[in-house]
C-alpha cells in the first residue's frame, strides 16, 4: 500500500482494517453460543483494529515492549504504561519485509512494520517514549537496532540465553535493576516499595483472573473455545489493566455458570488440543480458528501470547524494593520456556504437564517460517510427545492467508486421526 | 467436611502460624523448667542445658559429649548401654518432626528468625552466600559433627585433657545466649584456667557475637554450620514428617528457592528426588507456602498429606503479605 492510499481511504477501508475485520467476523460469527462476556473483547478489537480508535491511555509515558520478558510491574510502578508491540497483521508483515531477510519471522517483521507508522500504527497508543527490547532471539535483537534507526528510544534489555546457571541469574538481575534505573529517569518518579507493591498487586489480580480462566478450561466438556481465550490474552497486550481484569472476571463468572449447567462450547467428542509454538497474535489467529472450525477445541496453550505471559506468578519473601526487584527478575527468567534458551527440558515437561492436566488428545505445534528456534525445537518436542503417546501436528506457516485451505485439510485429517484413535482405544478397552 | 478442613489448612497464613508456634516453643523450652516441665535430656534441638533454671529438657549434644568422653574401657563396656539408650531416645524424639525441630522448635532458630524480623522492620536487606560460598560452606557442619565425636573420644582415650570437655557446647552460641533469657549471665565469661578452656570459651564468646551479627544480616546464619542439623540429616530416612516434591508438576519458577532461608537450590532445580529435604533444610515449610503449583510440594506425616501447595493458598498468602507491607508504611 502506498502512503497516498492511507490519506485518501478512511481507516476502516485500509488493508490492515480489512484483514482484522475478516478475522474478527469469522471468530465471532462462525460460532454460535459465544459467551456474552466476550462482547467486551469483540468490541475492543473492533474499535482498536478495525475502526483504528486511539486507546484511552493515562497521560503518562508510554513504554513499548517487544517481549514478555520485560518486567511490566516496574513500568507501572514508575507511573508509565506498558504496551506490548508484538504484532499479528499480515499487512504490517509485508511492510516490515523491507527490513528483514526474506526467510524471517512474520511476528518480528510485522512488529517492525507497525512501528513504521508512529501515528496510525495499530493498536494506536500515541507516541512511544521508550521501547524495551530484550535480547532474546537473533531477529528480535537486530530488530531492536532497526527500531533505533527509525528514531525510537530503545532500551536493549540484556537477557541471558541460558537460564540454569547462577551466573545467568545474577546477570539478569543486574540487567533488570539497570532497567529500573532507566525507567526512573524516564518518568522522574522514584521506584518505591509502596509503588512497586501496588503495581504487583495490580498484575497479580490480572494473573489471578487469568488463572481462573485457565483452570476452567480443564472442564470436559469445554466451557470456552480457544479462539476466545486467545483474544482475551491478546487484549492484555494493549488494554487498560483494570478494565481487562474486570472483563476477564466477568467472563470467568459466566463460564462458571456454564460449567455448573454442563454446557458444551464445542462439538460432542471434540478432540482436545494443546497449542504450542510461535504465538498467535490477532489478527493472525488462523491456526486456532482452523482447529475449532474443524471441530477441535483448543483447551490449553504453551505460547508467549497467552499462557506463558500470564501463568507464572512471582513470590516475595521480604517486601523491600531490592528484594522485590530481584524476585521479579527471577520470575521473568526461571520459569520461562522460550526456545531461545540453550536447553529446553522445561518446555517439554510443561507440555506433558498441560496434556495431563487438560486431558489433551493432541498437540498442534505452530512455527512461523523463519522462526528458527521454534523450528529447531520441533524434533525434540515431537520426540518427547511421541514417547508419551501424544500425537503432534507440526505446522510451519506465516501470516499470509494463502495457506489456509491447505492447512484446514491437514488439520481436519489430524483431528480425524485423533477421533479414530479414541474410538479404537475405547473399543479395545471395551473388549478387555 | 474433610475437604473444607483440607482447604483451610492449605490456605494457612504460614508466617503467622509459625511465628506463634515458635514463640510458644521458645517459652516452653526456655522457661518451662520453672513450671517443672522436664522432657529429659535427649532433645533433638538446642534446649540448652546451661540454662539450668528455665530449661524444659536438655539438648542431646550435651549428654552425648559427656558420655563419649568416658574412659574407653567404660565406654565400650557397660556405659555403652547408656549411650545407646540416650541415642535411642533422641532418635525417637527426632523421627516425629524430622528437621521440623529446627524450623519450628529450636530456640536458637527462633532467635535467628526474630533477628530477621528486626532487620526487616528496619528496612535492611538481607545478604546471601551465593552459590559458590554455599557449596564451600555446606560441609562445615559435617566437620563440626565429626569433631564433636572425635574430641570427646580422644579425652576418654587419655589423648586430651578434660579441659576440652563438651567442646561443641563450649563454642555453641546457645550456651552463651540462651541462659541470658533467664537472667543468667554466668556463661558470658572466658575461662582462663587452662589453655583448653581459654580457647573454647574464647571461641564461644566470639561465635556468640558472630551469631548475633550473622543472623541479623543473613537469614538462619547459624543453622548452616549446625552439627545437630548434620546429625539430623544422617538419620532422617525413617522420619515421619517429610517434605515431598512432584517434579512433573514443577514449573521451575524458583519461588521456593527465592524464599528459602537456607538458599537451597535443589528445592527448585531437582526434579527427580521425591524426598526433597536436603542436609541444610530446616523444614520451615516456607517453600510449600510459596509454591503456586497444586501438589508440586507437599508435607506428609506418616505418609498422610497434611499440607500442600495450592494456587488459592499461594494467592491468599501473597495478598496478605503485600497487605502487611502496606499497613506498615
Amino acid at each position: 500500500m502506498t502512503p497516498a492510499n492511507v490519506d485518501t481511504l478512511p481507516f476502516n477501508r485500509g488493508r490492515q482494517a480489512r484483514e482484522a475485520e475478516v478475522m474478527l467476523d469469522k471468530l465471532v460469527d462462525e460460532f454460535t453460543d459465544n459467551p456474552a462476556a466476550m462482547a467486551y473483547f469483540y468490541d475492543l478489537f473492533r474499535r482498536v483494529y478495525i475502526q483504528g480508535e486511539a486507546l484511552e491511555r493515562p497521560a503518562a509515558p508510554q513504554v513499548g515492549m517487544t517481549c514478555i520478558q520485560v518486567p511490566e510491574e516496574l513500568i507501572y510502578a514508575v507511573g508509565a504504561t506498558p504496551v506490548r508491540l508484538c504484532n499479528g497483521a499480515y499487512h504490517y508483515d509485508q511492510i516490515g519485509a523491507d527490513f528483514m531477510p526474506a526467510k524471517s519471522c512474520s511476528l518480528v517483521k510485522a512488529t517492525l512494520g507497525r512501528l513504521q507508522d508512529q501515528e496510525m500504527g495499530v493498536p494506536r497508543v500515541g507516541k512511544l517514549d521508550m521501547i524495551v527490547n530484550p535480547s532474546t532471539c537473533d531477529q528480535k535483537k537486530k530488530a531492536g537496532a532497526m527500531m533505533e534507526e527509525m528514531g525510537y528510544a530503545v532500551h536493549h534489555l540484556e537477557f541471558p540465553n541460558v537460564k540454569e546457571s547462577e551466573a545467568a541469574r545474577i546477570y539478569w538481575q543486574r540487567s533488570v535493576r539497570d532497567f529500573a534505573v532507566q525507567l526512573q529517569k524516564l518518568t522522574g518518579k522514584r521506584l518505591t516499595r509502596k509503588r512497586l507493591n501496588q503495581a504487583m498487586a495490580r498484575t497479580r489480580r490480572a494473573q489471578t483472573a487469568f488463572r481462573a480462566l485457565h483452570n476452567l478450561r480443564k472442564q470436559a466438556p469445554s466451557v470456552v473455545l480457544g479462539k476466545d481465550v486467545f483474544l482475551v490474552t491478546n487484549a492484555y497486550f494493549f488494554d487498560d489493566l483494570e478494565r481487562w481484569t474486570d472483563a476477564v472476571e466477568a467472563l470467568v463468572a459466566e463460564l462458571k455458570e456454564r460449567a455448573a449447567a454442563g454446557f458444551n462450547a464445542a462439538q460432542r467428542k471434540a478432540p482436545r488440543i494443546l497449542f504450542t509454538g510461535s504465538p498467535p497474535v490477532f489478527p493472525n489467529l488462523k491456526l486456532p480458528l482452523l482447529i475449532e472450525e474443524a471441530g477441535g477445541v483448543v483447551v490449553a496453550d504453551e505460547t508467549c501470547s497467552a499462557n506463558r505471559m500470564l501463568y507464572d506468578m512471582p513470590v516475595v519473601d521480604e517486601w523491600l524494593v531490592n528484594h522485590m526487584v530481584d524476585s521479579l527478575a527471577d520470575h521473568y527468567l526461571k520459569p520461562c520456556t522460550c526456545p531461545i534458551f540453550t536447553r529446553n527440558d522445561d518446555r517439554c515437561r510443561r507440555l506433558l504437564d498441560l496434556v495431563r492436566d487438560f486431558e489433551a488428545d493432541g498437540v498442534v505445534y505452530q512455527a512461523y517460517s523463519g522462526c528458527q528456534v521454534y523450528e529447531m525445537e520441533q524434533r525434540s518436542v515431537g520426540k518427547v510427545l511421541n514417547e508419551a503417546g501424544i500425537p503432534m501436528l507440526y505446522v510451519e506457516t506465516d501470516y499470509s492467508p494463502d495457506d489456509m485451505g491447505q492447512l484446514s485439510t491437514r488439520i481436519e485429517a489430524f483431528l480425524e486421526s485423533i477421533k479414530t484413535r479414541k474410538r479404537q482405544r475405547a473399543a479395545s478397552g471395551g473388549q478387555a | 467436611m474433610t475437604s473444607r478442613l483440607r482447604r483451610a489448612v492449605d490456605n494457612v497464613d504460614l508466617q503467622r502460624f509459625r511465628f506463634w508456634f515458635q514463640a510458644a516453643a521458645f517459652v516452653l523450652f526456655v522457661y518451662g523448667g520453672y513450671l517443672a516441665v522436664d522432657l529429659g535430656n535427649s532433645l533433638p534441638m538446642f534446649s540448652c542445658g546451661y540454662n539450668q533454671e528455665g530449661r524444659a529438657g536438655v539438648c542431646y549434644l550435651l549428654p552425648l559429649q559427656h558420655q563419649l568422653s568416658r574412659p574407653w574401657p567404660q565406654l565400650f563396656g557397660w556405659a555403652g548401654i547408656g549411650v545407646l539408650t540416650g541415642f535411642a531416645t533422641f532418635f525417637l524424639w527426632f523421627i516425629v518432626l524430622n528437621k521440623g525441630w529446627c524450623g519450628f522448635m529450636c530456640p536458637l532458630g527462633t532467635l535467628q528468625d526474630w533477628l530477621t524480623s528486626l532487620r526487616k522492620r528496619l528496612g535492611i536487606r538481607y545478604s546471601l552466600y551465593g552459590e559458590q560460598a554455599f557449596n564451600r560452606l555446606t560441609w562445615v557442619k559435617f566437620v563440626l559433627l565429626a569433631l564433636m565425636f572425635l574430641i570427646p573420644l580422644a579425652i576418654g582415650g587419655g589423648l586430651l585433657s578434660h579441659d576440652w570437655g563438651a567442646p561443641f557446647c563450649q563454642i555453641c552460641p546457645g550456651r552463651v545466649i540462651l541462659p541470658l533469657f533467664t537472667a543468667d549471665p554466668l556463661q558470658l565469661t572466658i575461662d582462663y584456667s587452662s589453655i583448653g578452656t581459654l580457647v573454647l570459651t574464647g571461641l564461644g564468646m566470639f561465635i556468640a557475637g558472630l551469631f548475633l551479627v550473622g543472623a541479623f544480616i543473613k537469614k538462619r546464619f547459624f543453622c548452616f554450620f549446625c552439627p545437630m542439623s548434620a546429625l539430623h540429616y544422617l538419620i532422617s530416612k525413617p522420619a515421619l514428617l517429610k517434605l515431598k516434591k512432584d517434579g512433573d508438576k514443577c514449573t521451575k519458577c524458583g519461588n521456593c528457592f527465592n524464599v528459602c532461608d537456607m538458599e537451597i537450590r535443589a528445592i527448585a532445580d531437582d526434579l527427580e528426588r521425591k524426598d526433597i529435604m536436603t542436609d541444610d533444610c530446616t523444614l520451615c515449610l516456607k517453600c510449600v507456602a510459596a509454591c503456586p503449583e497444586p501438589g508440586a510440594l507437599k508435607v506428609e506425616f506418616a505418609r498422610i498429606n497434611i499440607f500442600q501447595a495450592t494456587e488459592e493458598g499461594f494467592l491468599k498468602r501473597m495478598n496478605k503479605g503485600a497487605g502487611h507491607d502496606a499497613c506498615k508504611r
